[in-house]
């Protein structure tokens, strides 16, 4: 099979914008990398940059904070590619709003029978309690994680495909952050050497972000991060945004609705939140409408919204525009409100609820990638050619038994990159999350998080399954 | 916290119901401490549609609110919010409706049932049809094999689907026993299902997820059955409950398309005396009355409703 690697040409040889790293790296030795990756750990683990694992136990049975392996070598974006797909995120990102936003108004894409409405109506994250809701800005997805990857031609060139959307709750840029922050301080001297782009201003972003959606009449909005608390796995990274904005970090057992406004209790009494930056998932914010046993959220939440006293971010409901099964539609979405070309690829996608598609990818089960159509963290997924034989007759039993549950794509020869393990330095395959804020405009930092797979030829980058992270260099031309 | 309304056997409606009823719907919860903040949803006002009017309609909250907001939900019911913000010890919600009948209207011509499934799958470029949200699975009334099993008996091949669709009710009022102590009221539907037993929201579940797993398009209703006392003897308060039954898509060759009522508890298409008060995809979207308290302790719940006719 073909492959794309990101810093070596066919020969060899070494592409262009990465001249300047590979004559560093081929002075460096091997000694200085060990113990610069020694460093890194020491300061992460310092710091406290971990992610919880769930249903894993540590020895001692208690801990589940792992961290999350970060990569000494640099993934490099060059100035005009990277052009390119902030041109191609930025036009994704306002079609899949202006899709949410159809679906819970005037429907025009189901009724012109360009999206099956099935794919709305079965999905369970289709929120029927935000039928007619005005939100602020007609956005809905204040805070988009894109997932692209370059997959190899035939002739050994690369293309960038979306993998997914991810518009609830998309995590990972304190990685991005502090995985910068953590090059610029074991090898000042590369960033001398190189023009890159920075990217530490995405709190600032974010924040101008989340006060321009703010609810119409407030000159001074009060922005609060809510969290599930210090058991969910991304709970770093909430308290480190709400701390790197300068604004509160909350529980839900912090706020209350009275008069159609939304409080929370601080030391001075109740002060008024005007938005919210919220990380908890839509079953949880308000057991009046949604899961009544739910404690991370707060009663009456939803009143207020409606009422148009505060904003969320990101909206209700916004999971009907990320799911799987929704995703081979998004080009259409694009040429629909738009009235555009898609500039992003989409990877060919099979849908198993399809009799032809089934058929299709039972027979082609050792080729295909298959996913569970609302699966996330890459569980319940079969990567056909890594599996066992054992493992492909397993999953076509599931297969059979609920097929609308699983989409299938050809698998991409994912783009590699160096990576520094154990043996030295390897090319392991790598993703690209970036992170894209919509608010009164569209905006981006360059770049965005690169995931790595650390075990040799896997294609699974989520830190949850063993996945690493890299720095993001997009470089100024 | 939800309120808990379960139907009681009613008798089925008498053949000639007057046309216009009144309804009182009663709700009391009695905190054993005072409850300092509730935030409530309601679905108390009855429907405005193709086989009713609402009259009069008066929603009366004690302790008096803090904020109210009446407003249509996505299936077109009323839904009122309230919030209440005084410590209180007891919360009363009353409800009373003066609802008129409408003249049934044609009989809606049926379509085999497989020609009715087929009009809910997709065609690229042709806009769905109304009914399409009401054929899949919903929060509480996930797909079943099981329940598509049960129910495949009554849809032989090129069956008009009223036809079948009302051999499936009396099939299940039948193989069902009203038992109002077999479930509580988030008795998953497969459990119901494997008792046979429960009460009209359990009936009404079992109907419609079994009608949806075969690819057919239903919904919940809930509201108010009119009965009428045993001769000679006064019409007793209270005696009612609220109700629920199924509603059953029929496509029609022109226009947005007609629902069958039928009741499975009572073995019937509904008629004047079924007052609609909300329709959805399961009874979490229309619960009459629930909220969410902080403070209160227990509670005790009492729920009243007496219809009669009006006059």
């Amino acid at each position: 099979m073909t492959t794309y690697d990101e810093m070596h040409a066919k020969a060899g040889t070494v592409r262009e914008h990465y001249a300047a790293y590979g004559r560093w790296l081929a002075d460096q030795p091997g000694d200085v990398m060990k113990s610069r990756r020694d460093e890194a750990e020491m300061i992460f683990r310092r710091v406290g940059i971990t992610f919880a694992v769930y249903g894993a136990k540590d020895e001692d049975g208690s801990g589940t904070e792992r961290l999350i392996p970060f990569d000494l070598i640099p993934r490099i974006i060059p100035a005009h590619e990277w052009r390119e797909m902030e041109k191609g995120l930025k036009q994704r990102v306002t079609a899949l709003n202006r899709f949410v936003h159809d679906v819970y108004h005037e429907q025009a894409i189901l009724k012109a029978g360009i999206v099956p409405s099935e794919q709305v109506f079965r999905n369970a994250q289709f929120r029927p309690e935000m039928m007619g809701v005005a939100v602020a800005g007609d956005i809905y997805s204040h805070i988009a994680g894109i997932d692209i990857v370059r997959a190899a031609n035939p002739d050994g060139s690369g293309t960038y495909y979306v993998l997914e959307d991810n518009l609830r709750v998309p995590s990972g840029v304190s990685y991005m952050l502090e995985n910068r922050k953590m090059m610029m301080r074991l090898f000042p001297e590369l960033f001398a050497g190189h023009r890159i782009a920075p990217v530490a201003h995405y709190p600032d972003l974010l924040l101008e972000t989340l006060r321009a959606v703010a609810p119409s009449g407030v000159n001074e909005p009060s922005v609060v991060v809510l969290t599930p608390g210090m058991y969910n796995s991304a709970y770093f990274e909430h308290a480190f945004l709400a701390q790197q904005m300068g604004v509160e970090l909350v529980e839900g057992k912090d706020l209350f609705v009275k008069d159609q406004y939304l409080y929370m209790r601080t030391t001075q009494g109740p002060r008024r939140v005007d938005v919210i930056y919220r990380r908890v998932d839509d079953d949880f914010l308000d057991p009046q409408v949604f899961r009544p046993d739910s404690t991370l959220g707060c009663a009456g939440l939803l009143g207020v919204y409606r009422a148009g006293n505060v904003t969320l971010c990101n909206a209700i409901g916004t999971g009907v525009a990320d799911d799987k099964s929704i995703y081979p539609y998004v080009p259409k979405m694009i040429e629909f409100y738009l009235g555009e070309k898609p500039i992003l690829n989409n990877v060919p996608t099979y849908l198993c609820r399809e009799e032809g598609d089934l058929k299709y990818v039972l027979d082609h089960l050792d080729e295909l990638v298959v996913k569970e159509v609302h699966g996330a963290g890459g569980y319940g997924m079969l990567v056909g050619p890594a599996a066992t034989r054992a493992e492909v007759e397993a999953f076509r039993g599931a297969l059979k038994a609920n097929p609308s549950n699983y989409i299938a794509q050809p698998t991409l020869a994912l783009s590699s990159c160096p990576t520094f393990v154990d043996s030295g330095i390897a090319p392991r395959h790598i993703d690209l999350r970036p992170f894209v804020l919509s608010g009164t405009t569209v905006q981006m930092v360059p770049g965005g998080l690169t995931r790595v797979a650390l075990k040799e030829g896997s294609l699974v980058v989520n830190s949850s399954q063993g996945g690493g992270t890299k720095d993001t260099w997009v470089l100024e031309a | 916290m939800s309120s808990v309304l379960r139907s009681e056997l009613p008798e089925p409606p008498a053949a000639a119901a007057p046309a216009v009823v009144d309804v009182v719907h009663e709700t009391v919860y009695r905190y054993a401490r005072p409850v300092e903040l509730a935030q409530h949803m309601a679905f108390l006002r009855p429907r405005d549609d193709a086989t009713q009017r609402v009259r009069a309609f008066e929603l009366d909250i004690e302790p008096r609110p803090a904020q109210r907001s009446d407003t249509l939900d996505a299936f077109g019911n009323t839904r009122t919010l309230f919030a209440l913000t005084a410590p209180h010890d007891a919360l009363r919600v009353t409800a009373r409706s003066r609802v008129q009948a409408l003249p049934p209207p044609a009989p809606a011509a049926a379509p085999a049932w497989e020609d009715a499934r087929a009009r809910w799958r997709y065609v690229s470029g042709v806009a769905p049809e109304p009914a399409v949200p009401f054929v899949f699975a919903s929060p509480l009334l996930p797909l079943h094999a099981a329940l598509r099993a049960w129910a495949e008996p009554s849809f032989t091949p090129g069956r008009p689907l009223d036809e079948a669709a009302l051999e499936l009710m009396h099939r299940l009022h039948a193989g069902f026993r009203y038992d109002p102590d077999a479930t509580h009221v988030g008795t998953p539907v497969l459990e119901a299902f494997e008792r046979r037993a429960g009460v009209c929201q359990d009936f009404a579940h079992v109907m419609i997820a079994a009608l949806r797993a075969l690819g057919l398009a239903a919904r919940y209703v809930s509201g108010y059955l009119l009965t009428e006392p045993p001769p000679g003897q006064p019409r007793l308060r209270g005696a009612d409950a609220s109700h629920a039954w199924v509603a059953v898509a029929l496509p029609q060759p022109e226009g947005p398309g007609a629902w069958l009522e039928l009741d499975p508890t009572n073995d019937c298409v509904a008629g004047p005396g079924h007052v609609r008060l909300a329709t959805g995809r399961d009874y979490g979207d229309v619960t009459p009355l629930r909220g969410v308290i902080r403070g209160g302790s227990r509670h005790e719940l009492a729920v009243s409703v007496d219809s009669q006719p009006a006059g």
